[in-house]
């Protein structure tokens, strides 16, 4: 009798182990709302990956809990979801959204040591004060846009530019580093321009930056707004004349859909790989997009790999917590494993390119960010094709900082 | 005399009588009551639940002002979030320096001094035209903000307060900190909001709002009564807008936009435009209705079914929040412009007589 009790109890505890325990991973962003053509699909590329994950059991004995909440974007909301988590749920790891709400979200982050890996590349969220827990998963949008300026410099010296920015944080985040790297390129920024949604009519923009004598426009936007001006340029016969680029957010299957024609010729700052692309990333991502019956909408959009690329890199950094902290998954141990992914231990999941030196994502307690190597694509024919090998800005490093 | 306490009714015969705080003693032992619960309640509850009482707490604040600009001067304001913004702002600035206790009076005074300029144009203009001058304060104020580096131009600028009298203000009690800090300070500007209006500028406020020439014949002076308003109103709204940047930890321009001003009319018209209760009621309203709106969004978005009869390119959840905001306002206005205020009025009036109708 009481040796089958005794069996019965060590039955009962191999199944619970056998089980496993849940850990829980937070992401909040706009599912709905403003923005929400990017953080539908980002929030699914999340989802997906975290299905996948536990289908495979990426983290032995451990089922990740993915709790996605939708914030309308709406900073009080992303405050008050990120606090309920931290009451309830307890999260190893945040996955965040907005440059507004985490750049106010520093401060608690950092006090609650929560390892966070946010949407927004804005490069104050990785600057201090309260950087410590911060990881960008790709390179800021300051980074993007210094190599943009180094690649127009390899195409025409001494170019005239104007940038083109969101009239927020997140557009403004750009401008005094650029205008750094242009001085030492022998660059003119000729005019700052700020232009948000409903910008319906860009003929006077566009006319003044040609009287101007602009030769290139940077964009630091959304699609939406830079598709209405590459539109009107065509219109007004200044698409051949100025160039246009822009840096990740302007991009992709969006912008295509929403420019149609008139975004033949636009190049693109990005850190992915692009969905006609062969690689390890891309491949899982076109596989769990059928396999949970995404649209084709979302499938083909950028920030659905931009989600996905998120929750790779706090998987891993979660089974690499477990690996070395005896099965410990907590936001001390995930950190202490995100901070120890590089070098031989950097991660290649296959959604960004790699630098020359063959890293794809790493992160140090100092380089907070993910994926430097970054490529200038172009619209040709109706897709964006690279036209640049994988590089990594060289003059970031040297004018980041005043 | 008659029982204080079996009193039924309002049986006021002097002038003093008629502008007493409290009507009778039941009213006092019920604020008093209310004033112990709402101490009481955090015990009750989590932390992230306290952090949404600090937002309806903070909205009061600023629609009790709005409340005095447009319930009682009838001066309609769509800049009170800019007000809370020049508030807090100076509260982010100024708090390297200062203790809470003096940057907030002082977020206030700022804004007060906007709102006596932004008043200005009150003097010439009425109606839709002045509504236009105060939006054109909300776009300057996000503008220049947007164009400041010493504002960080719209970016965080972080707020901190890690010690109060020695007591370690962290994460784990922040919210609960800040809780009773602006529920002292909703208390008092309730108190300077009662006794402001039941004396002679209260009074003048509303002579003005029904009929400024006839104020005038009267003797009172229309001009200086509108930018009284305006200064207090904005005072309000900028004391608001410090306790934000204190439980907020940052100030992001975000946060004071025309959306929240338009929010922070809709809450003073479902509310109850001219009342405190109002002013209490229709945050919390507003604030529940966006969580719940939020949650029934996040279902949608996540239920197959409605996914599937739902047209490709229409996104329904996304417009749930702005269709649900715009029809409250709507039916409000249309069923009950005196508001939840009304509700209210009705539900005490029922308990009060009963078990008779009358």
């Amino acid at each position: 009798m009481k040796r089958g009790f005794v069996l019965a109890m060590m039955v009962a505890l191999g199944l619970a182990l056998a089980q496993g325990r849940t850990v829980n991973l937070l992401w909040s962003g706009a599912i709905t709302g403003p923005t929400s053509d990017v953080g539908g699909p980002y929030a699914a590329g999340i989802e997906d990956y975290c299905k996948y994950a536990n289908e495979q059991k990426l983290i032995p004995n451990v089922t990740l809990n993915c709790i996605v909440r939708d914030d309308q974007y709406q900073n009080p909301n992303t405050q008050r979801i990120l606090e309920e988590a931290l009451d309830r749920a307890k999260p190893a790891i945040y996955l965040g959204y907005s440059t507004g709400a985490m750049l106010q979200l520093k401060p608690l982050i950092n006090e609650v040591r929560l390892p966070t890996i946010p949407a927004s590349a804005h490069i104050g969220l990785i600057e201090p004060p309260h950087n410590q827990y911060m990881f960008l998963p790709v390179s800021s949008y300051s980074e993007q846009f210094v190599a943009l300026l180094e690649y127009i410099n390899r195409t025409k010296k001494n170019a005239r530019v104007a940038l083109v920015v969101n009239p927020s944080p997140f557009g403004r985040a750009v401008v005094d580093v650029s205008r750094r790297a242009a001085a030492r390129l022998g660059q003119t920024i000729v005019d700052v321009r700020e232009v948000g949604g409903g910008n319906l009519d860009n003929t006077a923009l566009l006319r003044a930056l040609d009287a101007a004598g602009v030769e290139f426009i940077l964009h630091q936007n959304v699609a939406g707004p830079v598709a209405n001006i590459l539109k009107d340029a065509k219109r007004l016969g200044l698409d051949k004349k100025i160039k246009q680029l822009g840096a990740i957010y302007t991009g992709g299957s969006d912008l295509i859909r929403l420019a149609g024609d008139a975004a033949e010729g636009y190049l693109w700052a990005s850190s992915y790989y692009t969905l006609d692309e062969n690689a390890p990333g891309i491949n899982l991502q076109k596989q769990l997009a059928q396999k949970y019956n995404r649209s084709a909408d979302i499938l083909n959009s950028t920030n659905y790999t931009a989600g996905m690329l998120a929750a790779a890199i706090a998987v891993e950094a979660m089974k690499r917590a477990a690996q070395r902290f005896n099965g410990r998954i907590d936001n001390a141990t995930v950190y202490q494993a995100l901070i120890g992914m590089n070098g031989p231990n950097a991660f290649k999941p296959g959604f960004a390119v790699s630098t020359k030196a063959g890293i794809e994502i790493d992160f140090t307690r100092t380089e907070q960010t993910g994926a430097e190597g970054l490529r200038i694509l172009e619209v040709k024919g109706g897709k964006f094709v690279p036209v640049t090998e994988p590089f990594t800005s060289t003059l970031f490093r040297q004018v980041r900082n005043p | 005399m008659r029982n204080p306490w079996a009193q039924t009714g309002n049986y006021r015969t002097s002038y003093e009588q008629d502008t007493t705080i409290f009507a009778n003693y039941r009213e006092i032992v019920s604020v008093v009551l209310l004033l112990v619960a709402l101490c009481l309640l955090p015990l009750f509850l989590e932390r992230s639940q306290v952090l949404v009482l600090n937002f309806i707490l903070i909205y009061a604040i600023a629609v009790l002002g709005l409340n005095i600009t447009t319930g009682y001067a009838g001066l309609i304001s769509v800049g009170q979030a800019a007000f809370m913004g020049v508030g807090a702002y100076t509260v982010a600035l100024a708090a390297p320096s200062l203790p809470f206790w003096l940057t907030i009076p002082l977020g206030g005074f700022v804004a007060a001094i906007a709102g006596f300029i932004v008043g200005i144009p009150s003097l010439r203009v009425k109606h839709l035209y002045l509504a236009l001058a105060t939006l054109a304060f909300q776009e300057i104020f996000v503008w220049v903000v947007g164009r400041s580096p010493a504002l960080a131009q719209g970016a965080a600028i972080p707020v901190e307060m890690r010690n109060f009298l020695g007591l370690e203000i962290s994460f784990r009690n922040h919210n609960y900190f800040w809780y009773y800090i602006i529920l002292f300070v909703l208390v008092l500007m309730v108190i300077a909001w009662r006794n402001l209006l039941r004396g002679k500028y209260g009074r003048a406020l509303i002579a003005v709002r029904d009929n400024d020439r006839a104020a005038d014949a009267m003797g009172m002076d229309p001009g200086r009564t509108k930018l009284f308003a305006f200064a207090l109103g904005a005072f309000y709204g900028g004391v608001a807008g410090g306790l934000l940047a204190y439980m907020q930890r940052a100030v992001v321009v975000e946060e004071f936009t025309l959306a929240r001003s338009v929010t922070l009319l809709a809450m003073a018209i479902v509310g109850g435009l001219g009342t405190v209760v109002g002013s209490l009621l229709g945050p919390a309203f507003m604030k529940f209705l966006q969580i719940y709106v939020e949650r029934l969004s996040e279902w949608m978005k996540a239920n197959p079914f409605i996914q599937s009869i739902t047209p490709a390119g229409v996104d329904v959840a996304s417009a749930l929040l702005p269709l649900s905001f715009g029809l409250v306002i709507v039916l409000f206005l249309v069923f009950e412009p005196r508001g939840l205020y009304n509700w209210w009025r009705l539900l005490r009036s029922y308990f009060r007589t009963w078990p008779f109708k009358y």
